[in-house]
């Protein structure tokens, strides 16, 4: 019984954030009622959208807006994953080579830090162009977005690794697939899925607007079509809900992944000083968002 | 000073260990390799490599003359993009600063509130872009300024979240013991504030706008894609496209990634001298 | 001349002659970290080496660690290199905090040097089975290193030094973060593990106490250069129960070691 009351009093600030933003919102779509012409392009009521959500009414293709968006979506989404795949497997893969190699370090790394500095999103035409496939672009956009923070938040990790872990692999004779078997790859996992997780919205985000660029059927092409009015309003503000809704969960989702890979970190004793566990999880905060 | 574990010395390791020698080594490989990648594309190798042609990539001397030619439109667009980039960035900071000081004030409010900062974060620009377009409609009857408002309200709300965390924590990952000196002193809530918390939270600052600064810059470029007035790097970089006008195209690419650079190394500067002054508390 | 000759008939494991170690410091100055030290060790000894902080007492444990190439002087463990020793896995080292691994299980840990030696997998688990049993952590096996305490750790620290049955055991100030409870308690535990397994043990610490308490004898170093100004027999009687401590005899030797200590430039 203790336990429930706890869990809720937990959550209660949370759920009452979210409902005065709620009313917030439905104020806000009131106001909007009264004063503009057509007050859904703006800002619909909340009912407006859970009703437009659950309609059977087809608006176009002869499919109902929640289908509608839920096809295209896979379409997006499917791609977007292969590209974060892709960016994931490739970022590790740098980060070792630049581990393994100064001189490979050396090169690339002002590379990387060009790469966060440049807005690839706002090139997304123009590798568009270059590759001359949609479904290519989207991939390699979402691939390079995601490489970036896989690639320094795992260089991070191997680089955050305590002197003495390696002096004691030394006394044991360790040869270097050993050591990084056993030593710099489990360390950097907590980092890589911090990367992860900054990786993960960003690509499907890339892969939308891709979509916008030339219509194929994928989200963001719906996003321009209703937005030009070429079907309901409420399918573009399902969209954004949707495009909301599975930002927040990719990311949970890199954590729940996470969570299921360390599972040293879910015995933390509450309510001690803190140890040099907790100094270790804040530099690893630290380190990654300087990620240099 | 711990001595390095031994290792065979030849003449080349040593001349390696030297710190001079790497430090310019840090320097010219890179540099090196750049050099390299000009090299195989002004030759038309790279489009060998990537399989494209000099009309979708033009060659690196063609584009300089483009941007040359033009430097003048190029600019005001430059101008555009920056304009929107630095003031959403300014004004989404300070916003994001502030909701961090009233969540360290009341802290389990504040905690619960960044969460939802959090989830705002999450959601993608192409769904806030559009939805910012359309709420400035009636802000003002010049299309450019509705689309600057827009713009710069995109960039806001992506810097807000950015700012407040780091900042959040900035103010409230004290270094154990701090507090309870201030209160040792009967210091009330706001002079903590002032004299501890803020101060403790300026390389948290930094290190917010290390990322915020890149990614206002894309927030700009992006929502100039979905605003009303044909503005900005971002836009022009599409028009262009579209327009199969390649090597325009390329020359706005190449400001946008300047545009990039510059600012970040401009932040670096301001981080390297205020910093150097800094403690933390 | 420094170090004290013993005539007896005992096997000497460990020769140190002359060992020096010079170092360029940070504005290419030459420091010089040890210098001169003389030392033969016993085979079964367990023998200390004290002094402050800077006093080059972690770098001579280094040396015989195969970590720090001396340069001056050599080690010779039995008839080989430290280096051949420990290409051989031959070394246990229980450096000053526990290097544990996080995301490893205490038995996991415990088997961790076992995996690099490529020991089968039921080898490894009834090894670190009986590691675990000597040092009384049998019961958390399968806990993972952030629950336990410091004490604990250092412990699972010991018994994967011990997992190797190494001809030597290097211990880097193991016991000088925790608090003066968990230490006694852990001296007797080592003592015991120590009358067990018959190792070699060289224990370098800052604590003049524990020194006299643990050791057959201890190596005072003395800094700026650091040397070794003396060496002190503790011929308390063995087995050593805590309230030894209480004796005359003890703290005389507690001040003899004191007194050893030089604490100037030559």
């Amino acid at each position: 019984m203790k336990n429930w009351k706890k869990n809720v009093l937990k959550w209660l600030p949370m759920l009452i954030w979210v409902l005065v933003i709620a009313v917030i919102w439905e104020i806000g779509a009131s106001v909007v009622d009264v004063t503009k012409r057509t007050p859904e392009n703006v800002l619909p009521h909340l009912y407006q959208i859970v009703q437009a959500a659950f309609s059977s009414k087809p608006v176009g293709s002869g499919m109902t807006a929640s289908q509608l968006v839920l096809s295209s979506a896979g379409k997006t989404l499917s791609r977007a994953a292969i590209g974060f795949l892709i960016g994931t497997i490739s970022g590790f893969i740098m980060a070792l080579i630049m581990k393994l190699s100064k001189i490979a370090e050396k090169i690339i790394f002002p590379y990387l830090m060009i790469i966060q500095m440049i807005p690839i999103l706002g090139m997304a035409p123009i590798i568009l162009s270059i590759t001359g496939d949609i479904n290519t672009s989207r991939v390699v956009i979402a691939a390079i977005l995601t490489f970036y923070p896989v690639a320094t938040g795992t260089l991070a990790g191997f680089n955050a690794i305590e002197r003495e872990k390696y002096d004691l692999m030394y006394s044991y004779a360790a040869n270097k697939l050993s050591i990084y078997t056993k030593v710099l790859i489990p360390y950097s996992i907590p980092y890589f899925f911090t990367g992860l997780k900054i990786a993960a919205p960003m690509a499907i985000t890339a892969s939308i607007l891709v979509d916008t660029l030339q219509g194929d059927g994928g989200l963001g092409t719906l996003l321009s079509q209703s937005l030009k009015h070429a079907m309901s309003i409420y399918v573009f503000w399902l969209i954004v809900v949707f495009g909301a809704f599975v930002g927040i969960f990719s990311s949970k989702l890199m954590g729940i992944l996470e969570w299921l890979f360390t599972p040293h970190k879910r015995f933390r004793k509450t309510g001690r000083k803190e140890t040099q566990h907790d100094t270790q999880t804040k530099k690893r905060e630290e380190c990654f968002s300087k990620s240099s | 000073m711990i001595p390095k574990r031994k290792r065979e010395k030849n003449v080349l390791a040593r001349v390696h260990e030297n710190s001079r020698v790497q430090a310019a080594e840090t320097f010219i490989f890179p540099v090196l390799f750049g050099v390299l990648v000009l090299i195989l594309w002004q030759n038309q190798i790279l489009h060998k490599i990537l399989h494209t042609d000099t009309f979708t990539l033009p060659l690196p001397g063609r584009i300089l003359m483009i941007m040359s030619d033009n430097a003048d439109k190029i600019l005001s667009n430059v101008g555009a993009t920056v304009a929107v980039a630095v003031i959403g960035l300014a004004a989404g900071s300070v916003f994001g600063y502030a909701i961090a000081i009233l969540a360290a004030l009341f802290r389990k409010w504040g905690a619960a509130g960044l969460g939802i900062v959090a989830a705002f974060n999450a959601i993608p620009i192409v769904a806030l872009a559009p939805v910012m377009t359309n709420w400035t409609k009636d802000v003002s009857s010049d299309a450019a300024m509705r689309s600057m408002v827009a713009k710069i309200l995109v960039v806001t709300i992506v810097s807000i979240a950015n700012m407040s965390f780091n900042a959040f924590r900035g103010l409230t990952e004290l270094k154990p013991f701090a507090e309870d000196l201030m209160s040792s002193y009967a210091a009330s809530k706001k002079e903590t504030l002032i004299k501890l918390r803020i101060p403790n939270s300026v390389p948290y600052i930094f290190t917010a706008l290390r990322v915020a600064v890149p990614s206002s810059v894309i927030s700009a470029l992006v929502s100039e894609y979905f605003a009303e007035y044909i503005v900005g790097v971002g836009r022009q970089i599409r028009e262009n496209i579209v327009l199969a006008q390649y090597a325009s195209a390329w020359a706005y690419i190449v400001a946008a990634c300047l545009i990039g650079i510059i600012m970040y190394g401009i932040l670096m500067i301001v981080e390297g001298i205020v910093l150097k002054k800094h403690v933390k508390a | 001349m420094t170090g004290i000759m013993v005539k007896d008939e005992r096997e000497i494991e460990i020769r140190i002659k002359n060992l020096g170690m010079t170092f360029k410091d940070n504005q290419g100055n030459d420091v010089e970290a040890l210098t001169g030290v003389n030392l033969d060790i016993y085979k079964g000894e367990f023998i200390s080496l004290l002094g402050p902080s800077g006093c080059g007492k972690t770098t001579l444990l280094r040396m015989v660690a195969d970590l720090l190439e001396p340069t001056a002087g050599s080690v010779h463990i039995g008839d080989r290199l430290p280096r051949e020793v420990r290409l051989d896995q031959k070394l246990g080292i229980v450096f000053q905090s526990p290097v544990l691994f996080d995301w490893r299980t205490v038995k996991k840990n415990v088997e961790l040097p076992l995996e690099v030696m490529k020991f089968g997998k039921a080898k490894r688990s009834q090894i670190s089975d009986s590691m675990l049993e000597m040092v009384g952590l049998t019961k958390f096996a399968d806990h993972y290193p952030n629950q336990l305490s410091g004490g604990m750790q250092q412990r699972v620290n010991i018994a994967r030094a011990l997992a190797v049955r190494p001809e030597l055991l290097l211990m880097d100030e193991p016991f000088s973060s925790l608090d003066e409870f968990t230490k006694e308690k852990l001296h007797e535990d080592l003592l015991q593990i120590w009358k067990k397994t018959n190792k070699t043990v060289i224990f370098v610490t800052h604590n003049i106490q524990e020194a006299v308490f643990l050791s057959d004898r201890v190596c005072v170093l003395s800094p700026h250069p650091g040397r070794l100004s003396g060496i002190v027999d503790v011929d308390l009687p063995r087995p050593r129960e805590l309230k030894v401590k209480e004796t005359a005899k003890f703290n005389e030797l507690v001040s003899k070691v004191r007194n050893t200590f030089d604490g100037g430039s030559l």
